[in-house]
């Protein structure tokens, strides 16, 4: 009986501990994974960098795949990441959207002359309004839409030589 | 010399569970309706600053607390409720916006786990205290 108030305790310590470490194991903070995943885009209507005319969402996605990019000329990770955006803009069977967050035009159509534009469509979020409708709370964001419309990835961050592989193999999956 | 000590001690005590008023809400955010910005207030300290994490938006200087704080205020003028607030919170940003993480299936554990655990050594102390008792 006397053995029982030194094994539990440790025992129930050591379950503990492998419980919670297993808990966190794939829980990265600055990885957390979009409310949004799996459902539709958000419904939006707003004004294009360099068309004069509305982007209405509900004529936008549903098509073919897209990828959705948040940037802005003043965030220096989105000059890092912008050769992946350009070589998946050359890809066939996929759309590079970009959403231009609180940023002034003649900023980032500045940046875009300098740096190339990757995107069929810049959108304008000037107040951050349709970033928060995405649940983005970082600059850049990317996000992967399946030709039904629906949210089937999301990174946070510049995208790196490994994000870029991983986004491959999620596009080549729901094509 | 003892008493002085303790009423030093009692002062320290005292200063640390004082209101301590930090909060980033600029003027300009401010509503009109002191009710209303009463409210503003309470939920946006139970909302998690998404950059900064470990703040509340009611605290957190960050452009997007920020953001929230007045979208927050424009949904309270709106006329919508506190649940209603939150709900369209973790619809884009997920449980993890709220600093209290909502009772659910999953969290069951993580709220009542402390209590079980604390349930089992009150009676592990008893049943030690016991036989003690009972070999003297």
């Amino acid at each position: 009986m006397r053995k029982i108030f030194f094994i539990l305790p440790i025992t129930l310590f050591l379950v503990l501990g492998i419980f919670f470490y297993l808990l966190v194991i794939d829980r990265n903070p600055s990885e957390i994974p979009t409310a949004l995943m799996n459902k539709n885009v958000p419904k939006f209507e707003v004004d294009e960098l360099f068309d004069n005319k509305k982007f209405v969402s509900i004529n936008e996605f549903g098509n073919e795949i897209v990828l959705v990019n948040f940037f802005a000329s003043w965030c220096k990770p989105c000059r890092d990441e912008h050769a992946f955006i350009e070589n998946f803009s050359k890809k066939d069977g996929i759309r590079v959207i970009g959403v231009n967050y609180k940023d002034k035009s003649s900023s980032a159509i500045a940046w875009l002359n300098e740096v190339g534009n990757p995107y069929s469509n810049v959108v304008l979020d000037k107040k951050g309004k349709l970033a928060i409708d995405w649940g983005v709370y970082g600059i850049p964001e990317t996000f992967i839409i399946d030709s039904n419309g629906v949210i089937k990835y999301r990174h946070v961050g510049p995208i790196t030589e490994k994000v870029y592989k991983k986004i491959n193999i999620i596009i080549k999956n729901n094509k | 010399m003892f008493k002085s000590n303790i009423i030093l001690l009692l002062i320290i005590f005292l200063i640390q569970i004082g209101p301590i008023n930090s909060y980033s809400v600029e003027p300009d955010e401010i509503l009109k309706n002191e009710k209303q910005e009463q409210r503003a207030r309470i939920i946006s300290k139970n909302v998690r600053c998404m950059i900064c994490q470990n703040q509340s938006i009611d605290e957190s200087d960050a452009e997007l607390a920020k953001d929230l704080r007045i979208l927050i205020r424009n949904k309270v003028e709106e006329g919508l409720s506190n649940k209603e607030i939150y709900n369209y919170l973790t619809e884009r940003y997920g449980d993890f916006i709220l600093l209290k993480p909502a009772l659910k299936i999953n969290t069951i554990v993580l709220w009542f786990l402390p209590f079980v655990l604390l349930l089992i050594g009150a009676f592990f102390i008893y049943r030690h205290n016991k036989k003690s008792k009972t070999s003297h």
